[in-house]
């Protein structure tokens, strides 16, 4: 499903990525271990196509993603990519419900659709009552969660988590790995960059892939 | 068909209520932009339609007399010969003149009627027909307009004033009555009054006129008894219905403001302009363009939400400067601003502004500024959202 060939990425005089080899299947749980600087954010960016590669193919599908045109990308995402992201990117003053829901707001979706599939992410999620409620003004967890939400309301082919458990306490990350759990049920491809141990012995995981100096062990 | 992405407006509108004071700020200085140069076109439409019904009352023909280079009253002989050009209907010498009334810090127009002469004004026939000039005469009264009446209430005495003659003498003349005009401008500067009482008051020779006014039955052939006129009076200049036209239309462009509307706009687009550029899009509206793109927005997604945000900003700001615009010219009567217009203030006191929707106009000013606006807002935004999302989120 996901195959990166050969990928380079160089910022500036940094080579953070050097001539990595990653595939992933459909159905498959990877987990990206490595010290910071390591590569996995960069990594996950390029597979995610929010950055070209210097060199080297990023290929989902069959498509060459990192030869794609910006907007086709764009669209890209939209389809089949739920990211996770480390700092949220949450937009802080807008409610958990227009949070969750803007990624899909330039396909103009039918309203109650979009309604249903909110409220079954909040529930699953735990977050029902929040709905509501202004994004800054809720705990680092539970806007991890709003990211979760986000992230799943595509209803994404890939999931991509860049530390998704970073900045949540012990039984919070377990509620992740249950989710997680799910998601890997549905068939979803899903990499996880972390450096959480609570990934590195789960049983439903397929692989750790090691990270080092930009490349994949 | 493709149904409006109602999300993306919200969105939009969200947007800027979140940055509430920069929104606000835009809005505050685009609605007073948009305020101040509406209030000009209007009381300038209204100035421009007061002055073209006046015009549309002056006689075809003026003839002035000159002397020395200077304008002298003309000879009431002239009256005869010039009856006789071929095509003259009518020659009707006027005496008049303008009479300073300091307190008020105005001039009005003194006019010398004789009852028994065909009226040049529709308005000065009608006071003609109702009010007996004999008996004016005789009780040394006047006739003022409305708004003489309500300056000479305010300033001086309710029932009379007392006119000062070259001499120094007084010339005591009691006001008899009011009269209304088709124009505010007329009705508000004129004051009627017996043909001997104005020679009195301003010192006249009764065998001089101020001018002399003609009717021409063709109007065609005002051009050929003009240069008649010219052969045979050649100390005499003429002055056609057309001629005061333009040279009312060429004061009043440079006065109504017409230049300073135009360097208004410049400086004040200009400010908007600068405002945006310089702020440009701010690190959070730059972070936010990335998250958007990072989820799935491609640029025309991002591009589109933009417009909106400024077509609702600038739609918004634009009516309400219109309105407040509308209410401050024709309720207040634009206070402070019509003075900038007014430069001919000593000699027309205040006026109502005549209601004018000059449709065109706003138009223009529409499209002057709420697509540069539109412009200066998404240009920033296309080059933030055509780089790559991780490298505007970085």
């Amino acid at each position: 499903m996901i195959e990166c060939k050969n990928l380079t990425k160089i910022f500036k005089d940094t080579t953070v990525l050097n001539q990595v080899n990653f595939t992933c299947k459909k159905g498959e749980l990877i987990v990206l271990k490595g010290a910071s600087g390591s590569g996995k954010s960069t990594l996950l960016s390029l597979i995610a196509g929010l950055a070209k590669p210097t060199s080297g193919e990023v290929i989902v599908e069959a498509k060459q993603i990192s030869k794609m045109a910006d907007n086709f990308v764009s669209l890209y995402r939209r389809e089949n990519i739920g990211f996770i992201f480390q700092k949220y990117n949450l937009i802080s003053t807008l409610s958990v419900y227009n949070n969750i829901i803007t990624p899909l707001i330039p396909s103009n979706p039918d309203e109650k659709k979009l309604n249903t599939r909110v409220d079954e992410l909040l529930k699953m999620l735990f977050m029902e009552s929040k709905k509501d409620m202004i994004v800054k003004n809720l705990s680092g967890g539970e806007q991890q969660r709003v990211v979760i939400a986000r992230a799943l309301i595509n209803n994404p082919s890939i999931i991509i988590a860049d530390e998704p458990t970073a900045n949540l306490d012990t039984k919070l990350s377990l509620d992740f790995i249950e989710i997680v759990k799910k998601l890997k049920n549905k068939n979803r491809a899903i990499i996880i960059a972390t450096h959480d141990p609570l990934f590195f012995d789960l049983d439903f995981c397929d692989r750790v892939v090691e990270m080092r100096d930009g490349r994949c062990f | 068909m493709t149904r409006t992405n109602h999300f993306l407006i919200g969105f939009a509108i969200s947007s800027l209520l979140r940055r509430g004071s920069k929104s606000f700020f835009t809005f505050f200085v685009f609605s007073a932009l948009i305020s101040l140069l509406s209030s000009m076109l209007f009381i300038s439409s209204s100035i421009k339609k007061e002055l073209f019904i006046t015009l549309e009352s002056l006689p075809q023909i003026t003839v002035q007399q000159f002397q020395a280079g200077r304008h002298t009253n003309i000879e009431l002989s002239r009256v005869d010969k010039l009856l006789k050009i071929n095509g003259v209907q009518s020659a009707i010498p006027r005496v008049w003149g303008y009479y300073y009334f300091e307190k008020a810090g105005v001039n009005f127009s003194v006019i010398g009627i004789d009852q028994f002469d065909k009226q040049y004004k529709e308005s000065f026939e009608r006071v003609v027909q109702s009010v007996d000039f004999d008996e004016l005469f005789k009780n040394s009264s006047m006739v003022v307009g409305e708004g003489v009446k309500r300056v000479l209430t305010q300033n001086y005495y309710k029932n009379y004033f007392n006119f000062i003659k070259p001499s120094g003498e007084f010339k005591k003349i009691d006001i008899a009555s009011t009269f209304v005009s088709s124009t505010s401008l007329s009705s508000n500067d004129t004051i009627l009054m017996p043909k001997e009482l104005v020679l009195e008051i301003f010192g006249m020779n009764a065998k001089r006129a101020t001018d002399i006014v003609l009717k021409v039955a063709n109007p065609d052939e005002i051009p050929t008894v003009v240069t008649k006129i010219r052969n045979l009076f050649p100390d005499s200049r003429v002055i056609t219905n057309s001629d005061l036209r333009a040279s009312y239309q060429n004061i009043f462009d440079y006065k109504s403001g017409l230049f300073l509307a135009l360097f208004i706009i410049s400086t004040f687009t200009f400010f908007m302009i600068i405002y945006d550029r310089a702020s440009g899009v701010s690190s959070e509206e730059k972070r936010e363009v990335g998250v958007l793109k990072a989820l799935g927005w491609r640029i025309d997604d991002v591009l589109k939400l933009k417009f909106y945000e400024a077509f609702a900003l600038s739609s918004v700001s634009f009516l309400t400067g219109v309105t407040t615009a509308l209410f401050f010219v024709y309720t207040f009567q634009a206070p402070i601003l019509r003075d900038v217009f007014m430069g001919y203030s000593r000699l027309k006191p205040a006026f109502d502004l005549p209601f004018v929707f000059d449709f065109q106009t706003l138009f223009l000013l529409f499209l002057l500024t709420i697509p540069l606006y539109i412009a200066a807002i998404i240009i920033p935004s296309w080059r933030v959202a055509s780089m790559s999302a991780d490298e505007v989120m970085r």
